[in-house]
């Protein structure tokens, strides 16, 4: 295989695949958008053509199958209804496996699972039942003198200049056509192996190489481009019905083996760069050269501090300008995330036979790449759980007076140097008071703590490891990642979750996050002389520390602040263990949030801001707790950059 | 086993006088022994300079440098072998060690002696069973009346990545 062009397919394919699969569940809406099925056909029809040139015998088989069902579609002799869609979807799936298992370096694969060939052909052939095991065995070849004649779409003048969309629909006509007559003088003979009796019983093994040689048939046959399935008829031996789902279930095994193995592309690990972008980069570095051009001379030259100070100046300028354009480089849109949503919640709602309208908003809001791989997991989530816990039953929401389909948006929008993700649905909503006595239950706190809960905190309540609020658990939730994860992964990222409800009218869950990873606004305290860096995001305020204002309740230290008690933490303790400090005159209290929390940070000095840039801990150090990494300071000394959520942990 | 030694033709004639393969290793001490890690492994060799302690981390972790913009973890190879501990002075490097193509770390050492080419043939390798204090030995060389301890560079970091 040809790994240049393998990977210009895999780029294109990912992005067409990409597109499918939110035009798929759209189509499902709107069955009748003619260009969105032209888009989905040609969508297919290119994945095909580069699998075939590459060889993927597979991905042709399936892609195959699939053009011709929208063929049909398109000339309105099937209805995308939602069980073809089911199909259909599958087999989409199966393509995205493929590809991406391309990725993943596999270049071996087996035969597609006949039984989904089988219904993608069933439909194609028109039967509604999408129970294909019997459709490969009993199938009655078409009239061997059906009338050849291609149809000119009406309104065409036959003596007219053609298009060539209209000249490829002529094409797809006769190769249709030219597919039914034509495997009629063909009849490739299965073959059984020399001593087994033809009429006698036939044993598992026997049968399975016979699927086999006629597997391999198929794939010959379908590079002639002509119908596969009559082939099978007229040779087969009677063959016992189950037999099919066996292979189906054997076929899955190897395939995912292979996988494991092959090298993991981790995320995507190119990116699309508008070449505008690289033209003012390229710009940026040049006048960059120029001001070390500038301070070369400088150097050598009996240089006024004034001249130095506006090529210092120049430098800044540069460089900031230099850094945000970097940063655009890595900014990809919200989409896509968002993209996977409507095919996720189509799933779902029909699994659990609810209605439910997905509507996206803001798509185009860029934010950096890590982020919106980062975003992902937390985002399916919180979708799942909208559309699991959050709509009701359209039964019950008819007896409530509203609408009986359900409607979940999905929202993006930037805020300053943040962005605002929102996933709002119109279901149930939460019951405070539900969950205070919940807690209550599960012994998180006692009654008169949970009554003191305003209702926003009570509905932080559900980001709690172990506090599930679904009476029963379903298959859908709760696998994986729970709430508390969420949370985690957010806190993570430097980000804030918020949580509105209202019973009845529905639940509005709002996630903040700094619009890029790479680069960290911090205060940067120190203890002696090493540094430490906090993310400057959880800052709330600093103050001196004074004795006056300290209790000790229950062992822990607190401090007052107007009015309220927050714990203090010592970081002395564990940065610099052993060292006892009998006089804190000078020390500071940073107060800092973490989710719901404030706690105070003892520290002996803060030295102020700064932008750090996160740099990971090496070897050996990732599984620390409390730091997030490292960073080089302005004086090329390193300070450690502190993980709230950790260092409470920590402490606690 | 043999596999498992990554090998580089030298011009390096053995004790018979023939030509064969060689090992080419950075040769170090520590305390009076001397060992040796494959030169494939190694980026660069350092002289100490500022290492920056990290509060909580294991004992063998010494802190992190700044090798011209990456972070990267000292590990103290006194500490690995269960020497007693030793105050750096002008003889100490810092040997950076490729773990794979993104991570490195390094290895503080007593000396740095020189680049050789052991032959093949003067290689015992320690066998495959090495619990305890063996670990981290790939085998030892008697070569031109020197003892050198191998080190397996590879199975040092696998485990902590």
């Amino acid at each position: 295989m040809d790994e240049e062009i393998l990977q210009d397919f895999l780029v294109e394919a990912t992005e067409l695949l990409d597109q499918l699969n939110e035009q798929l569940v759209d189509l499902e809406n709107s069955p009748d958008d003619s260009n969105l099925l032209n888009t989905i056909f040609r969508g297919f029809h290119t994945v095909k053509g580069g699998a075939g040139f590459l060889g993927v015998e597979p991905l042709v088989q399936v892609c195959h199958r699939a053009e011709n069902v929208f063929d049909k579609i398109r000339n309105q002799d099937i209805v995308y209804d939602a069980d073809v869609a089911d199909v259909i979807l599958r087999a989409f799936d199966q393509v995205t496996r493929i590809v991406s298992e391309l990725n993943d370096g596999v270049r071996e694969f087996d035969p597609m699972d006949p039984g989904l060939l089988g219904e993608l052909d069933a439909i194609f052939k028109g039967e509604s039942s999408p129970d294909s095991s019997d459709e490969l065995i009993e199938f009655s070849p078409p009239a061997s003198d059906v009338e050849v004649a291609l149809q000119l779409p009406d309104g065409v003048d036959p003596d007219g200049e053609i298009s060539d969309d209209e000249f490829e629909a002529l094409l797809n006509q006769r190769d249709m056509l030219l597919g039914e007559v034509d495997h009629q003088p063909i009849e490739p003979k299965l073959e059984l192996p020399i001593g087994v009796d033809p009429d006698g019983e036939i044993s598992d093994d026997e049968f399975e190489a016979l699927l086999n040689q006629r597997d391999m048939l198929l794939g010959e046959m379908d590079s002639l481009n002509s119908e596969p399935e009559a082939i099978v008829k007229p040779a087969a031996p009677p063959a016992p019905k189950p037999a099919p789902k066996k292979v189906t279930a054997e076929a899955d095994k190897p395939a995912a083996a292979p996988a494991a193995n092959a090298n993991k592309a981790a995320g995507e690990s190119t990116v699309r760069v508008d070449t505008k972008h690289l033209d003012a980069i390229m710009n940026l570095v040049g006048e960059l050269v120029l001001v070390r051009n500038r301070l070369l001379t400088l150097r050598s030259a009996e240089a006024s501090l004034e001249d130095i100070a506006n090529a210092v100046g120049n430098l800044d300028h540069v460089t900031t300008d230099l850094q945000a354009s970097v940063m655009k480089t890595r900014m990809q849109p919200v989409k896509k995330v968002f993209g996977r949503f409507p095919r996720v919640v189509r799933d779902l709602a029909r699994k659990l036979g609810k209605e439910i309208e997905l509507e996206l908003v803001g798509e185009e809001t860029d934010l950096d790449k890590g982020l919106v791989e980062a975003l992902a997991d937390p985002l399916v989530h919180l979708v799942r759980n909208s559309v699991d816990h959050g709509v009701e039953m359209p039964d019950v929401r008819a007896d409530q007076g509203k609408p009986k389909v359900g409607r979940i948006v999905l929202a993006a929008e930037q805020e300053g140097d943040h962005i605002l993700l929102s996933i709002t649905d119109d279901g149930k909503g939460m019951d405070p008071d539900m969950l205070r006595r919940k807690a209550v239950e599960k012994g998180m706190m006692d009654e008169a703590t949970a009554n003191q809960l305003d209702d926003k905190q009570a509905f932080m309540l559900i980001m709690h490891a172990g506090f599930s609020t679904a009476e029963k658990v379903s298959d859908l939730s709760g696998r994986g990642v729970g709430m508390d994860v969420v949370k985690n992964m957010i806190t993570k990222l430097n980000g804030s979750i918020d949580i509105d409800s209202a019973v009845g009218e529905g639940t509005r869950i709002r996630i903040r996050v700094p619009l890029t990873l790479a680069i960290l606004p911090t205060l940067m305290v120190s203890f002696g002389r090493d540094s430490y860096a906090i993310p400057l995001t959880s800052v709330q305020e600093i103050f001196d520390f004074d004795p006056d204002k300290t209790n000790t309740i229950d062992g822990q230290t607190m401090v007052r602040l107007r009015k309220k008690s927050l714990p203090l933490f010592f970081l002395s303790d564990w940065l610099t263990p052993g060292e006892y400090k009998d006089n804190r005159k000078g020390d500071k209290i940073v107060i800092v949030s973490i989710g719901n929390q404030r706690v105070g940070l003892v520290v002996d000095q803060v030295n102020g801001q700064e932008e750090v840039v996160i740099k990971p801990l090496g070897v050996m150090l990732q599984k620390i707790q409390g730091f997030a990494g490292a960073t080089i300071t302005g004086n090329g000394s390193i300070a450690l950059i502190v993980d709230l959520p950790g260092l409470i942990e920590r402490f606690q | 086993m043999m596999s498992s030694l990554p090998a580089s033709r030298g011009d390096d004639l053995d004790e018979n006088g023939y030509s064969s393969a060689t090992v080419r290793c950075v040769l170090f001490e520590l305390d009076t022994e001397v060992y040796g890690i494959n030169v494939k492994k190694i980026r660069e060799v350092l002289r100490v300079g500022q290492i920056r302690k990290v509060p909580g981390c294991s004992s063998q972790v010494i802190g992190v440098i700044n090798v011209r913009g990456v972070i990267v973890t000292v590990v103290d190879a006194r500490r690995i072998y269960n020497l007693s501990p030793k105050t750096v002075d002008d003889d100490s490097r810092i040997v950076i060690i490729e773990v794979d193509d993104e991570r490195s770390v390094g290895l503080m050492v007593d000396k740095v002696v020189e680049v050789r080419d052991i032959p093949e043939s003067c290689v015992d390798l320690m066998a495959d069973n090495r619990h305890g204090r063996s670990a981290y030995i790939q085998g030892v060389a008697h070569y031109q009346d020197n003892v050198i301890v191998l080190v397996d560079a590879d199975v040092m970091f696998a485990s902590s990545i």
